[in-house]
């Protein structure tokens, strides 16, 4: 079961000159729901794409369920995909749309009746083969574009920022769907998109990209509460991200200032990124902060306040927080040992975080 | 009430504007279309309902020959354009976009450049590459300016089709071509639709392209309706352009007001309704699109087959032999004969010159058989194969030495006279008497009732041989003064015309014309079978008038010269040279064939004037370039006066 179904080794790719996947390696689980996650640009759809065998390497491999298929054509793949824009057959109507790639297979009539009846309903649609496509509205659309997909018994299903034409409401109701789609077919799906909350609300497994490379690979809540550098902790949600000096094994210097943290290993006193999510900050009155500062900036969520304090030096802190401290006031800033999260400087300029684009 | 009156008027000048524009949009196909059913084939008198044009047309092999092969080039061209057009437009639709731009502006020159830079070219590039012009190249000059506008059809199509439905049915399975077939093909098919029918449209159309590239034997409604021009367009061919009009009328009704399935965009639905079904329809077109390309096949192999030892190709003006003796020379002879049609000397000239077409037999007139034997495009003929030669009254062969000094290059064919034709009736009116001479055009009575040739050679010989001038002449002197005398006579004219003196004179338009003898006999039993109240008749002036000959010559680039001696010696028997006389009316210089006519031609003066008569009288030669020039100035200056 969880063996890889498919291995990407020493992938790269470039257009026009340009260098788009510089030597990539994934492999993905059998049965995993792996989304691919990044800024526009970073390399996610050529991957998708050449998983698809739509777009061919220029060098590297890919190896499927243990073959090598970097030269097989994409109708020889046992996968299937699910465009952006559904990339539906508009002079077809649904049931003829869902039917296509079992036509080609050559399955027998019956077999296809069932197949569409069982896949509409699968996507809740039940009743729809004879309709239009343009009679249908977007979030229906993607889901016979799934539909169209799964009827096929792929292996592997690859979708390509799916939701990205939906509204939000739909787009949240759609997460489900996929989810719940997932679990009862039992097949792998590599999901590519560039909004973090879709990312950490459906996969097993986040594959955070920019700029042809692989960032960090993880579970959703490591991917969040361990981003590995600067890039994937300010991709992923929003973040304080400070230079800190770690003195010794659970000891960072943060502004002058000392906290204790849990992470060890760094030697000493080595610079380092230090990363604290705004919700990890803690505001108490100044004598009880390891640092103080001053409100400069409130404004209601509903959920929680969301603040800005700065601090001696000038930085400004995001701090999110249910309790409310009015503009001018002075705080103290605490954050608990374990939600300080360290990570090395970028070793070389290619790593460097770089300005988020979306 | 000032309001509603005025909103009433208002309306009044709405619908008067609108039916202004139809009238003036549809008069003339009203006109043509009255005129098919005219039993007069007068273009002004109306001689009473008849559908035997219709019959004519259906009954002429030419006529539907030609038809055949327009409908055939046309279904053809636009067929492998639309596939050469559409595989254009995806190979463009993917390029980037500088490159994109740059083919699309080179897609979009041969549409802007004018039709007869791509006709000479085409024929040019053809005659370069040996391919001789026939079926094939006009079906490849129309193939080439088709392609273009395929393409512009099919590319804002391809533009948007979202080109993830391709991936979209190959990631279901579909390998590329059925990939195309099944989901790109269906998208585009409207723009490839839509650029077949232009493509055949513009196809039926074309008149230029194919006037140069056509070869021997082959025309297209176009070419032979423009082949005929000279001797008045048939009025079968009023007939063929109202079916064609009812046609193409009934076409455009149908795919307007069917009922449309969707709603909306009736024939696109429609169409993809019935490519998705694949039902019969497709399978009907497929048939019919295979016999078409069988029936093409089997005709270029024909064409092909034909080009054997025994061959004649002929090259004659429109309507100048009856068809039934081209039938009879292939049946004594056995020779295949390639018939091919020009409409004036000038035409047919630079054909020869350059070689497009080998032909064996041509038909020009005097003065042009003396600037082709001046040019060295003529080969003597070896008189020993036309023993007929015998039955040409030899004062014509004395005459052709005018323009063939040695008798060696050419064989007279027809001949005639320019004279007066003038309506007794209207004369009586005016109370003057029958014109004797050139000079009576210059009669003051006459003002507004005289209608002169409109070509330079034919009112300077009037103007010349009034005042006794050689009509050949090259005095600048003598020129001037022509002029002078066309410029006195000119308030007089009522117009300078060619086809329509016969009309204008059949409808009792003017008193007087000037007029070639040819039309004579034409025009007398015209005026009989209409019952008109008039009579006309022919005068050949005093003074002295051109004598025109149209003979038989092999051009120096012949491949059967022996065939064409053949047919000459043909066309010079007797019994033949009547029939050929019967059907033009021409004057045949064949005094066997004159002895065979009935007494009442022998007897009519116009048609066969006594030599004696004639004394005075000459032929065209051909003064050369220098000379053309001075005359055709001097035309404009009496044009434009």
């Amino acid at each position: 079961m969880n063996q890889p179904l498919i291995d990407l080794v020493n992938i790269s790719k470039s257009f026009d000159g340009e260098l788009i996947l510089d030597d990539l390696n994934l492999s993905v689980k059998e049965n995993s729901f792996v989304t691919l996650l990044g800024p526009s640009g970073c390399g996610k759809t050529t991957t998708l794409r050449i998983i698809g065998g739509f777009v061919s390497p220029d060098q590297g491999r890919v190896i499927f369920g243990g073959e090598d298929i970097t030269r097989m054509p994409p109708n020889k793949r046992q996968l299937n995909t699910v465009f952006q824009k559904y990339a539906l057959f508009t002079h077809m109507n649904i049931a003829e749309n869902i039917a296509f790639g079992l036509k080609i297979k050559g399955k027998s009539k019956d077999y296809i009746r069932d197949k569409i009846k069982y896949a509409l309903k699968l996507v809740n649609l039940d009743g729809f083969e004879n309709r239009s496509v343009d009679s249908l509205s977007g979030g229906q659309q993607q889901r016979i574009a799934i539909a169209r997909a799964i009827v096929n018994e792929p292996r592997l299903l690859l979708l390509d920022e799916p939701l990205g034409a939906l509204d939000l409401k739909l787009r949240q109701d759609m997460q489900y769907e996929l989810i719940r789609l997932k679990n009862e077919l039992g097949i792998t799906f590599i999901y590519v998109t560039h909004d973090q909350e879709e990312a950490l609300t459906m996969s097993d497994t986040i594959v955070v990209m920019n700029q042809g490379y692989i960032q960090q690979m993880g579970t959703p809540e490591q991917i969040y509460n361990e981003p590995e550098n600067a890039f994937v902790a300010d991709f992923i949600g929003e973040s304080n991200i400070v230079d800190g000096i770690m003195l010794r094994d659970e000891l960072v210097e943060i502004f002058g200032a000392r906290f204790a943290c849990v992470d060890k290993g760094f030697g000493q006193r080595t610079p380092v990124d230090v990363v604290i999510r705004p919700e990890d900050i803690d505001l108490v009155k100044p004598d009880d902060g390891t640092l103080t500062g001053v409100v400069t900036h409130l404004i209601f969520k509903g959920v929680h306040y969301e603040m800005e304090v700065t601090t001696d030096g000038g930085f400004e802190w995001l701090v999110h927080s249910t309790d409310m401290f009015p503009v001018g006031q002075e705080v103290g800033i605490h954050v608990d040992p374990f939600d300080i999260q360290i990570m090395n400087k970028p070793a070389s300029e290619d790593e460097e975080a770089v300005g988020v684009n979306e | 009430m000032i309001q509603t009156s005025y909103a009433k008027l208002k309306r009044f000048f709405e619908n008067f504007y609108l039916i202004c524009v139809l009238i003036f949009l549809y008069a003339p196909i009203a006109v043509m279309m009255v005129l098919s059913f005219n039993s007069s084939k007068s273009r002004s008198q109306w001689g009473g309902f008849t559908l035997k044009w219709y019959r004519q047309m259906f009954d002429s092999a030419p006529i539907m020959e030609a038809l055949y092969n327009t409908l055939l080039i046309a279904f053809l061209s636009a067929l492998i354009a639309t596939v050469l057009g559409t595989a254009a437009a995806i190979g463009i639709n993917s390029m980037k976009k500088l490159p994109r731009t740059v083919f699309m502006g080179v897609n979009n020159i041969p549409m802007l450049n004018s039709d007869i830079v791509t006709g000479i070219s085409l024929m040019l590039m053809f005659i370069a590459f040996g391919i001789s012009l026939g079926f094939r190249t006009i079906l490849l000059a129309h193939i080439t300016f088709n392609v273009p506008y395929v393409m512009l059809s099919v590319l804002p199509k391809l533009r948007q089709t979202s080109k993830y439905t391709y991936e979209a049915a190959m990631d279901l399975g579909a390998g590329p071509v059925s990939a195309f077939f099944k989901v790109v093909f269906p998208d585009i098919l409207p723009g490839v639709l839509s650029g077949f029918l232009m493509a055949f449209t513009m196809s039926l159309d074309d008149f230029i392209i194919t006037h140069f590239t056509r070869g021997a034997g082959i025309n297209t409604l176009s070419t032979l309706i423009y082949s005929e021009v000279r001797r008045g367009i048939k009025p079968s061919m009023y007939a063929l352009s109202t079916l064609i009009f009812v046609t193409v009328l009934a076409l455009l009704l149908l795919t307007n007001f069917a009922p449309a399935e969707n709603g909306k965009e009736p024939d696109v639905s429609a169409a993809r309704a019935r490519f998705k079904k694949g039902g019969y329809e497709k399978w009907l077109l497929t048939a019919v699109s295979f016999c078409i390309v069988a029936g093409v096949c089997y005709t270029s192999w024909r064409h092909l087959a034909a080009a054997r030892s025994d061959e004649l190709y002929v090259y004659n003006w429109g309507e100048y032999i009856d068809e039934s003796v081209i039938e009879l020379f292939e049946e004594e002879t056995g020779i295949h004969v390639t018939y091919d049609l020009f409409e004036t000397n000038e035409e047919m000239y630079p054909v020869i010159e350059a070689g497009a077409v080998l032909y064996d037999a041509v038909c020009p007139s005097d003065y042009m058989i003396q600037k082709m034997a001046e040019n060295g495009l003529l080969s003597e003929i070896n008189f020993n194969n036309i023993p007929n030669l015998d039955q040409i009254d030899p004062v014509y062969l004395e005459r052709s030495q005018s323009f063939d000094p040695q008798n060696e290059y050419s064989v007279p064919y027809t001949w005639g006279t320019v004279g007066i034709l003038y309506n007794t009736k209207r004369l009586a009116e005016l109370g003057i008497p029958a014109p004797t001479g050139w000079k009576d055009l210059w009669d003051e009575r006459y003002q507004g009732e005289i209608l002169m040739q409109d070509s330079v050679r034919d009112a300077f010989m009037v103007a010349l041989k009034t005042l006794g001038f050689s009509m050949n002449s090259t005095s600048t002197e003598e020129l001037s003064a022509a002029r002078d005398l066309l410029l006195a006579q000119k308030p007089l004219v009522q117009a300078y015309v060619v086809d329509q003196v016969r009309d204008k004179m059949l409808s009792g338009e003017a008193a007087v014309g000037v007029i070639y003898s040819g039309e004579l006999l034409y025009l007398q039993e015209e005026a009989e079978s209409l019952g008109l109240d008039f009579t006309l008749e022919y005068v050949i002036p005093e003074e002295g008038t051109n004598i025109w000959i149209d003979s038989w010559v092999i051009p120096y680039n012949a491949r059967n010269k022996e065939n064409a001696e053949k047919w000459i010696n043909f066309l010079c028997r007797p019994d033949i040279a009547r029939m050929n006389f019967e059907y033009i009316t021409y004057a045949t210089p064949n005094q066997g064939a004159f002895e065979l006519l009935d007494e009442e031609y022998q007897n009519n003066h116009s048609v066969f004037p006594d030599v004696s008569e004639l004394a005075t009288s000459e032929v065209f030669q051909y003064l050369g370039t220098e000379a053309d020039d001075y005359y055709s100035a001097l035309w404009k200056e009496i044009k434009a006066h």
